[in-house]
């Protein structure tokens, strides 16, 4: 064979791949400090995520402006190809999860300072936010290694965060006649609801993996036919 | 009709079998396969070597062309991809010391068989060549050339008339029939020669580079004109242009260059032949992979 061409290209769709998957790094951020002021209520913190959801999307328009420019100008085919539709894909995922954490947080002030909080639910959600967190890591990791294994066993870590999304509805509906208590358990169960969104977004990013390698899209699991 | 008649069983099996194999081709997991499976072959290709000199060429190449399908070949400069496409028409006949070997159907014929006789192969086989070759005659002459040799003495107005117009030149001509050919821009020129090779009624087009001398609107007018002739003619396209393989082409062949282990020798061989967009999106080679990708020349 003789030696490699296109190198400028090559290297510049590696840098672009990095800088979206680094979107993962940023999201990451974004829900420990969501979680962070879940758990202290705290509102400033809250107001730090939704402003710094302006940088996520910021690298959203960014790496997605480049990939369309290499799609004009470099004619990719086969795997980049494939790698360039995915990323469009993982990028739009990694938006709509920073999208999710400003939903969390504009959450928080609505049950004021000193909310009526349940100790149970309050740590079902820090729980679903941990367990979240691994699976965006692990879903980074799984691109960046293009294992298809790895990838796979997202749906299982993601059925993990569903239960306890739903552990968290019975909690509310058991939580007591308290008009204040009911509001904010209502308003936590919106929050819950966000989570369990961002840990799907990862098994998005999964079956991405699984099309750069195989050329094949198949949704991991079908929500409308559940097996 | 009359066979359902005296034999009702054999139709009812026969009925059967077509229910069975549209059942087949709905079914998304062999969707793939029946894009992959040739409905109709123009050529058969088994263990096809080529020798110029003795030294060999192009070795071992088997593939199937199907009819009325545009076929592009593809790979570096020397894979043989031009001396394969030769083979199809028998041109290398014409070339002193070349050998074919190997088995070469067309429509299930020998093509090098005893009795084939070269001239109707190049009647039904034509070519069109890189650098438009028109005769130094005038447009109507050049079209009339092929049938008038062919004896053909009327209604030789209507045979150019339909000739140009299937290559998408009439409108551009009609006017300066009489013209010399040379007075037309390359891209004319070039749809004169498809429209020369078109006349004598061919049923399969080899083209050897077609569109490497022209700009991007003539190249862009003779893809058109691909998609058009090939719901007449089979097509097969030696290309250096990988985006026009992928635009034009319903399947692909990847060849490549192979040497020997003193690297003394050098031949093409067949890497890899699928449908289109198998080969520009999920290649099973990464030689093409690395190919297509313009990783390496």
């Amino acid at each position: 064979m003789p030696d490699s061409v296109r190198v400028h290209y090559q290297v510049e769709l590696e840098n672009l791949e990095a800088s979206a998957l680094e979107g993962l790094d940023m999201v990451n951020v974004a829900l420990s400090r969501t979680m962070e002021a879940v758990e202290h209520q705290d509102v400033e913190l809250a107001q730090v995520v939704i402003n710094d959801d302006d940088r996520i999307d910021g690298r959203y328009l960014e790496v997605h402006q480049s990939l369309i420019t290499l799609l004009a100008t470099q004619s990719p085919v086969a795997t980049d190809l494939r790698l360039i539709s995915s990323l469009l894909h993982v990028l739009k995922s990694i938006e709509r999860m920073g999208d999710q954490c400003v939903n969390v947080c504009k959450v928080i002030p609505l049950s004021g300072t000193e909310p009526p909080a349940d100790a149970e639910m309050v740590k079902l959600i820090l729980t679903m936010g941990g367990h979240t967190r691994t699976l965006i890591t692990q879903s980074k990791r799984a691109f960046e290694e293009r294992n298809v294994e790895m990838a796979r066993d997202l749906v299982r870590r993601d059925d993990v965060v569903d239960n306890l999304n739903r552990e968290c509805f019975h909690l509310a509906l058991a939580i007591g006649d308290d008009a204040d208590k009911r509001e904010w358990a209502m308003t936590m169960l919106l929050a819950a609801r966000a989570i369990e969104r961002i840990a799907d977004n990862a098994v998005d990013i999964g079956e991405q993996v699984a099309f750069v390698v195989t050329g094949l899209f198949r949704e991991f699991e079908d929500a409308s036919h559940p097996s | 009709m009359a066979q359902d008649e005296t034999r009702p069983e054999a139709a009812r099996e026969t009925r059967e079998a077509a229910a069975e194999r549209a059942a087949i081709a709905v079914r998304p997991e062999f969707r793939s396969n029946a894009a992959a499976g040739f409905e109709d072959k123009v050529f058969e290709m088994r263990g096809i070597d080529v020798r110029y000199s003795g030294v060999a060429a192009v070795k071992g190449i088997s593939m199937d062309v199907g009819h009325k399908e545009v076929t592009a070949l593809i790979g570096p400069s020397g894979c043989g991809k031009s001396t394969l496409l030769r083979c199809l028409n028998r041109m290398n006949d014409l070339i002193p010391n070349a050998e074919v070997e190997g088995e070469l159907l067309y429509h299930g014929e020998d093509l090098y068989g005893p009795k084939v006789d070269p001239v109707q192969v190049r009647k039904l086989i034509g070519m069109v060549f890189q650098k438009p070759n028109p005769f130094p005659k005038s447009i109507y002459d050049n079209i009339a050339f092929g049938p008038r040799i062919l004896g053909r003495k009327d209604g030789l107005d209507e045979t150019v008339e339909k000739a140009l117009r299937r290559a998408a030149l009439w409108d551009e001509v009609k006017d300066r029939l009489k013209n010399n050919a040379f007075g037309l821009s390359g891209g004319q020129q070039q749809r004169l020669c498809i429209a020369r090779c078109i006349a004598v009624e061919p049923d399969v087009i080899l083209m050897d580079e077609p569109c490497s001398a022209l700009d991007p609107i003539s190249t862009g007018k003779i893809e058109d004109l691909m998609i058009e002739l090939k719901k007449e003619f089979s097509i097969v396209i030696v290309t250096h242009n990988m985006q026009q393989a992928a635009r034009v082409s319903d399947r692909t062949a990847f060849l490549m260059v192979e040497l020997d282990a003193e690297e003394h020798n050098r031949w093409g061989r067949l890497v890899e032949y699928d449908v289109t967009e198998k080969i520009f999106t999920n290649p099973a080679d990464k030689r093409t992979e690395d190919y297509v990708s313009g990783k390496v020349g």
